[in-house]
């Protein structure tokens, strides 16, 4: 740990200001923050809420029914980041369709998908485009260069989604945000900075111990200045006008839409979906989906902690039913999810 | 999801980067950046590299 | 060696269908490589099991189906005689005899083959232990990838040693003879799925002399109370069999469990621990605190195990559980694995 760590956890361990609720609103930071330990450096006034932010657990239960659709009644070959292999749907999930016989690929990039999919042309190949702000670049990345390689055997599902809409949403359940750091690194600052404005407070945040310690002595050093505040502790890779030739990417390749959020419901203008020029590229039209209307576990509580209401404790399932072997909420899939994180790392 | 991971960039041919992390190698884009050179840092997010790393003051920690 | 076989020369159903193809293939191929005098001709070998110094027999099974079959460091030849010779090992055993059964797959290169059996022959005689008895089975195109092994192997046990995984206590010191994660990650690499590339060699290697330098460093033999080789699974999953087993808490310094940065380098692109890739020529020791220094310099002297670290200890707390101590100074558990991590990889 070098000098300025030290410092910066000192002011962690010594805070004694008033009550405190941060939020993280991206899942690799909740992962990072439990692999570090860090929440053991709170003091009791110092909340940490694990937010909507990670890209798997808010997918609803109809977008794996959908690619489960695409698997086996349409037999397209699935090519897919490996967290959405193990997230139930309605009925199973794509690892069990995989065992079934369906083809499903993880993918390191959607880039190789592309690969696949020019490497297996007799094979319909769909890319589970699912992620925020840093992700849907790569996923419009290997559109164009599908485009370019006349690759017309890859299409798209889309389920990406903006953080602003639940940076809004969420705003009542927290007292300051740690801003997702590649996020911004795409988007730029001037969303966060604006939200000031409105009362919403929070810092960008970096990954590594040092980082992640020097964002949050930031906000417990600013919070009580009782002033909305904003600032970017991640400067080595977030610039205040983001990524452009990024925005401009998707821009022309995606156009905003509502976007359902599981725990959250429809939430306005907070999704992508391809532009009608791409409509051939859109898993959606290309295999004329019907309309799914997935079923979630009723007892499963994966919306309220989302939104930060519940713990993960609280849920009658967590730990029972419901395990990183046997997940049945989203939260118990991923590495990044709420639940998964306690369950491995809580308890200490 | 959002995992980044920095890297130093090798060679950069055709829009791609011949990027290495820790002498682990892979060819990433390139192709959302357009000032980067060999021998900068680069974060590199799901096969993209979607950002350029300025100081590198923090040690080469990688949140996996 | 090679020379043996011209390049389009393959195993057929009838190298396993038990006549004259079969015989010229075990004459070709294994015994001439195997050849040692226990080696048996008949329907079983005959083993003076009776000299054994203490009366006591290690005995234990190992399949292998690693892809593909070779890779930087080894091939599924030395990985199948590796990990029976370790398994007996860490027992506190001498591995003495082994046998090998063959799984292969029609069409499979005659060369390759031989390459293997080279390979295994050449393993078993830097680990002491003699292959006495094999057989030979062809499967049809697709029923099998390329090979498998399966090897049993006898041991003699080693006088007054008697770990277990049961005996790791409180004060213990954790030993790891050398850096984490190699195998996995050298496999991981040779598969080429993800397109990365690294220089990174298997850690594959036999570790029956490591054990007996071991045994022979400490005058209490019984003092080395736990050795177990971290195979699939990595180094994580046997701290966390061994927490289980002997009803202790683990407490790990993070920053000193060895890790080459290429393992690191390849961790990173692809979000795994390194602490869950297997490894192929590590051992995981528990014992006393005060003789943790002793065996850290006996293995560090030895070819296997230079960079043989002591990562942590044993502690009554958290019993069940692995707990590591971060860069930052805080603890926080070591998740236990779950679900695939990687395909086939030993």
């Amino acid at each position: 740990m070098n000098a300025a760590a030290a410092r910066d956890r000192a002011i962690i361990t010594g805070y004694r200001g008033p009550k405190v609720r941060i939020m993280e609103v991206c899942g690799t930071h909740t992962h990072e923050i439990f692999r570090l330990g860090i929440r053991s450096l709170l003091p009791e006034a110092v909340e940490l809420i694990s937010g909507p932010g990670c890209p798997v657990c808010v997918t609803p239960v109809s977008y794996i029914d959908e690619a489960l659709y695409l698997a086996e009644k349409c037999h397209a070959t699935i090519c897919t980041f490996g967290d959405l292999v193990r997230v139930p749907g309605t009925a199973g999930t794509l690892a069990e369709a995989r065992s079934r016989g369906a083809r499903v690929q993880v993918v390191y990039t959607p880039l190789d998908a592309v690969t696949y999919a020019t490497e297996h042309p007799e094979e319909e190949t769909v890319f589970l485009s699912v992620g925020f702000e840093t992700t849907t670049p790569t996923a419009c990345l290997a559109l164009r260069h599908a485009e370019a390689q006349h690759t017309a055997n890859f299409s798209l599902l889309t389920a990406n989604k903006t953080m602003p809409a639940a940076y809004t949403a969420m705003a009542s359940h927290t007292d300051a945000y740690l801003y997702p750091g590649h996020v911004c690194a795409i988007t730029g600052t001037s969303l966060p900075e604006s939200l000031t404005r409105e009362g919403i407070s929070g810092v960008v945040a970096g990954f590594t111990a040092g980082e992640l310690l020097r964002a949050l002595a930031t906000i417990l050093e600013k919070v009580q200045a009782d002033r909305p505040f904003f600032a970017n502790c991640y400067p080595r890779v977030v610039r205040p006008e983001g990524n452009p030739a990024a925005q401009a990417l998707v821009a022309a390749y995606m156009e905003p839409c509502d976007a359902e959020w599981r725990g959250l419901g429809v939430l306005k203008e907070s999704g992508l979906q391809l532009r009608e020029a791409f409509a051939a590229r859109d898993a959606r039209k290309r295999f004329a989906l019907p309309a799914m209307t997935g079923r979630a576990n009723p007892a499963c509580r994966c919306g309220a902690i989302l939104q930060g209401l519940a713990r993960p404790v609280d849920c009658p399932l967590y730990g029972k039913a419901c395990t990183p072997d046997h997940p049945v909420g989203a939260c118990m899939v991923s590495r990044e999810g709420a639940c998964s994180a306690y369950y491995l790392y809580g308890g200490l | 999801m959002c995992v980044g991971l920095p890297a130093k960039v090798v060679r950069i041919q055709d829009g791609m980067a011949l990027v290495d992390a820790s002498g682990a190698r892979r060819e990433v884009s390139a192709e959302l950046l357009s000032d980067i050179d060999t021998g900068d840092y680069v974060m590199v997010h799901a096969g993209v590299a979607i950002a350029k790393i300025t100081e590198d003051n923090e040690d080469e920690e990688v949140p996996e | 060696m090679t020379a043996e076989f011209p390049d389009d020369a393959r195993v057929t159903l009838a190298h396993g269908a038990g006549g004259r193809q079969t015989a010229a293939l075990i004459a070709r191929v294994f015994a001439r490589h195997f050849q040692n005098p226990d080696f048996t001709a008949d329907d079983a070998a005959i083993l003076p099991v009776g000299n054994f110094a203490t009366g006591r027999t290690a005995f234990t099974t190992d399949g292998f189906i690693v892809s593909p079959w070779q890779f930087p460091g080894g091939n599924i030849g030395k990985l199948s005689i590796c990990g029976t010779v370790n398994d007996l090992a860490c027992m506190g055993a001498v591995p003495r005899y082994l046998s090998c059964a063959f799984q292969i797959e029609e069409g499979f290169p005659l060369r390759d083959l031989d390459a293997i059996a080279a390979a295994m022959a050449e393993t078993a005689k830097a680990a002491g232990v003699r292959i006495v008895a094999g057989d030979t089975k062809v499967a049809g195109r697709g029923q099998v990838d390329g090979v498998f092994i399966t090897t049993t192997g006898l041991g003699e046990l080693l006088p007054d040693a008697e770990p277990s995984g049961s005996r790791a206590e409180a004060g213990d010191a954790i030993i790891v003879t050398g850096d984490v994660g190699r195998h996995g990650a050298a496999i991981l690499v040779a598969r080429r799925d993800f397109a990365i590339d690294a220089a990174i060699t298997s850690d594959c290697a036999p570790l029956a002399a490591t054990v007996r330098a071991l045994f022979a460093a400490v005058p209490d033999k019984s003092a080395i109370h736990t050795i177990r080789d971290a195979t699939r699974g990595g180094v994580g999953t046997v701290l966390h069999e061994i927490a289980a087993e002997s009803h202790v808490g683990i407490e790990l310094d993070a920053p000193a469990i060895p890790v080459a940065p290429e393992v690191r380098g390849v961790c990173g692109l692809l979000g795994l621990e390194p602490l869950y890739l297997a490894c192929e020529g590590r051992l995981v020791l528990f014992a006393p605190q005060a003789i943790a220094p002793k065996l850290v310099e006996t293995l560090r002297a030895l070819p296997d195990s230079r960079q043989a670290a002591i990562i942590g200890h044993v502690t009554p707390d958290f019993s069940g559980r692995v707990v590591l101590r971060t860069e930052i100074g805080t603890k926080t558990l070591l998740p236990e694995p779950s679900g695939e991590l990687l395909p086939r990889i030993c």
